[in-house]
C-alpha cells in the first residue's frame, strides 16, 4: 500500500476517461495508512495474531496479553503473577519444558518454534509454535523472557492429515502384499494341479521328472504325467502349450485330463493325439482365440524278459524324445511330420517305438531347454546337438542321475532361460544297480 | 517391433512382415492377416524375409491366416521364411500344411 503511493500506478495517464475510479483508487491507501499510524502499540501487542508473553527468569508471568489469554480462555488476574509459563502447557509440555526448553533457553539465550501444547481453561488443547528470548540487563544478568506462541492447530491438522495419508498408503500395502500373498498361494495351488504330485511307481522302472518355472507370478504352460493304464502298461506324456498365463493355465488342464482319459478309452498314443486334437479343435476354434499344444504321448510296456522294456509314442509337432543308451551314446528318437495339436480337425501325428534295456534312459523334454539362450551375450540357443552330446555325456547313468544333471544345466542358463522347462526321464535301472 | 507392409502380387495379396513376431505384437500380424481380402483360388503370400524373431504367438499368427485363406476358399503360402523359424515349422508339422517357398519375389511363386 505504501508503494502504490511512491511509484505511479501503471496505467494511472491513459486512464483519465475514468477519474472517479482514480481518485477511489488514490484515497484508499491513504486512509489504511493512517490507519496503520493510529494503531497504537498497546494494541498491536494485545491483539497481535500470535500470543506474548513476558515472565520473570522463574517462569512467574508478569505480562501476557489478549490474544493468548483469549486462546487459554482465562482472565488476565487469575494468570499474572499467579501461574508460570509451565503451567499453561499440558502434562508433557511442561515436562518438555522442565528438561529441555528451559535449560536450553539459559544456556543459548533464546529458542525458537518448538512445538508444544497449551492446556486451556475449558480442557481442550491447542498445539502450539514456541519462540523465547531473554532479556539481559546492561551488566549481562538475565532479567527476563519474552515468549511468542504461534496458533500451530492448522500445521497440526495438515501434520495428522499426512500422518493419516501415510498410515492409508501403509494399510494399502499391507492390503495389496496380502492379496499379493492370496494370489501366490492360488497360482501354485492352480500350477500344482497341473502336474502330479509324485510319480507313480513302476516295477522294473526308474522316473524322474522336473519343472523349472521360470516366472512365479505366471502360470506355465508345460505339462507332463505318468499313469497306470492297466495291471501292466502305464501310460506318459509331456507338452507345452502355447501361450502363457491363466488362459495358457486353462489349455493345460484342459489337456492334461482329456489326454488321460483318453489313454484309458484308447491307449493307442496316436489316438490319444487324436481325441486331444479334436477337444482342443472344438474346444477353441471359432472362439477367437485358437490355442495349440505340442505333446509326446507314449506307453510303457514291460517285456516278456525282465529288464526289458517297449516304448511306444506319438508325437504332435513336440521336440523329439532323446534315448541315453547304457554304451555311452544317445539319439533322437525321430517323429517328424507331427502335427501341432488342435490346428487341425484332422491332424496326422508321428509315432515311433523303442525298447529301453538296463541303463538306458529315456528322456523327454519341452523346448524351454533347447531354446535357452547361452553364450556371454545370450544371443546362440542351447539347440539339438548341444543336448544331444549333454545326454550322450550322462549316458547310461540313472534317470535321478540325468534329471539332476539337466536340472543343474537348466539353472546354469540364469537369465537365459525365460521359458518354462519340464524334464521327465524314464529308464530301465543299470544292471548294477539291482539289488 | 513388428513391421507389416502390403503389396499386390498377380498370385493375390503378399503381406511382408519384419521385426519380431511375438507375444506382444502378434495380434497385429493375426488382425492384419484375417482382415485381408481374399476371392476364392487366390493366394495369401506372407513374405517372412524381413524376419527376425518368431515365438508361439507368432506361430499362432500364421495358423490363423491359414485357418481364414481356406475358410474363404483362397490358400497360403509363406515365402523366404528364415532357418530357425523354417526349423519351427518343421518341428511341429506346419510345413505339411503350408507351402512354403524359399524366394520373396511373387512372380516366382505363381
Amino acid at each position: 500500500m505504501i508503494h502504490t503511493d511512491q511509484q505511479p500506478e501503471p496505467y494511472e495517464s491513459q486512464n483519465e476517461g475514468a477519474p472517479d475510479i482514480q481518485s477511489h483508487r488514490d484515497s484508499t491507501p491513504d486512509a489504511a495508512f493512517a490507519a496503520l499510524l493510529e494503531d497504537s502499540a498497546e494494541e498491536l501487542y494485545e491483539a497481535a495474531p500470535c500470543g506474548y508473553l513476558s515472565t520473570l527468569m522463574d517462569g512467574t508471568i508478569a505480562k501476557i496479553n489478549a490474544t493468548l489469554l483469549d486462546w487459554l480462555g482465562l482472565e488476565r488476574d487469575a494468570v499474572l503473577g499467579r501461574m508460570r509459563f509451565a503451567d499453561l502447557l499440558t502434562v508433557g509440555g511442561k515436562l518438555y519444558h522442565e528438561t529441555h526448553f528451559a535449560p536450553l533457553l539459559r544456556m543459548q539465550g533464546d529458542i525458537s518454534g518448538i512445538a508444544m501444547e497449551l492446556r486451556c481453561a475449558n480442557g481442550d488443547r491447542m498445539p502450539v509454535l514456541v519462540s523465547s528470548v531473554v532479556k539481559y540487563g546492561e551488566s549481562g544478568e538475565p532479567l527476563l523472557i519474552r515468549t511468542t506462541l504461534f496458533d500451530a492447530r492448522d500445521r497440526r491438522a495438515y501434520e495428522e492429515e499426512l500422518l493419516r495419508g501415510r498410515k492409508a498408503a501403509e494399510e494399502a500395502r499391507r492390503q495389496a502384499e496380502a492379496d499379493r500373498a492370496r494370489l501366490q498361494d492360488a497360482l501354485t495351488v492352480l500350477q500344482k494341479s497341473l502336474l502330479p504330485d509324485t510319480l507313480p511307481t513302476i516295477p522294473g522302472v526308474e522316473t524322474a521328472a522336473h519343472y523349472h518355472i521360470a516366472s512365479p507370478d505366471r502360470l506355465g504352460g508345460d505339462f507332463y504325467d505318468v499313469f497306470p493304464l492297466d495291471g501292466e502298461r502305464f501310460a506318459f506324456f509331456l507338452g507345452d502349450v502355447c501361450g502363457k498365463g491363466p488362459q495358457a493355465a486353462a489349455v493345460t488342464s484342459l489337456t492334461r485330463y482329456t489326454l488321460r482319459a483318453a489313454a484309458l478309452h484308447d491307449a493307442d498314443p496316436a489316438s490319444a493325439l487324436a481325441t486331444l486334437n479334436t477337444v482342443l479343435h472344438d474346444r477353441y476354434t471359432g472362439s477367437g482365440d485358437p490355442r495349440y499344444c505340442t505333446a509326446i504321448f507314449g506307453i510303457l510296456t514291460p517285456g516278456a524278459s525282465p529288464g526289458r522294456l517297449t516304448i511306444q509314442l506319438a508325437s504332435g509337432g513336440h521336440p523329439p524324445a532323446v534315448v541315453l543308451r547304457a554304451d555311452g551314446t544317445a539319439a533322437f528318437l525321430p517323429t517328424p511330420g507331427g502335427l501341432l495339436v488342435g490346428v487341425l480337425p484332422d491332424a496326422h501325428f508321428a509315432t515311433a517305438e523303442t525298447v529301453l534295456t538296463p541303463g538306458d534312459t529315456l528322456l523327454l523334454y519341452t523346448d524351454g531347454l533347447t531354446e535357452a539362450r547361452t553364450g556371454a551375450d545370450r544371443t546362440s540357443l542351447y539347440g539339438d546337438e548341444a543336448l544331444l552330446a549333454f545326454a550322450a555325456d550322462h549316458a547310461g547313468k540313472s534317470t535321478v542321475d540325468v534329471i539332476g544333471a539337466l536340472t543343474d544345466l537348466l539353472a546354469s542358463f540364469g537369465d537365459g532361460l525365460d521359458d518354462d522347462t519340464a524334464l521327465l526321464a524314464l529308464g530301465v535301472p543299470p544292471l548294477t544297480a539291482q539289488p | 517391433m513388428l513391421k507389416i507392409t502390403a503389396r499386390d502380387a498377380a498370385t493375390g495379396p503378399v503381406l511382408e512382415v519384419s521385426g519380431d513376431l511375438d507375444y506382444r505384437n502378434a495380434t497385429h500380424l493375426r488382425e492384419r492377416a484375417t482382415a485381408t481380402v481374399l476371392r476364392p483360388g487366390q493366394r495369401l503370400i506372407l513374405d517372412l524375409s524381413g524376419l527376425e524373431f518368431c515365438d508361439s504367438s507368432g506361430i499362432s499368427a500364421l495358423i490363423a491366416a491359414h485357418h481364414h485363406a481356406t475358410t474363404l476358399g483362397a490358400n497360403i503360402a509363406l515365402a523366404a521364411v528364415p532357418a530357425p523359424t523354417l526349423r519351427i515349422l518343421r518341428l511341429i508339422g506346419l510345413d505339411t500344411i503350408i507351402p512354403l517357398h524359399p524366394d520373396s519375389d511373387p512372380t516366382a511363386l505363381a
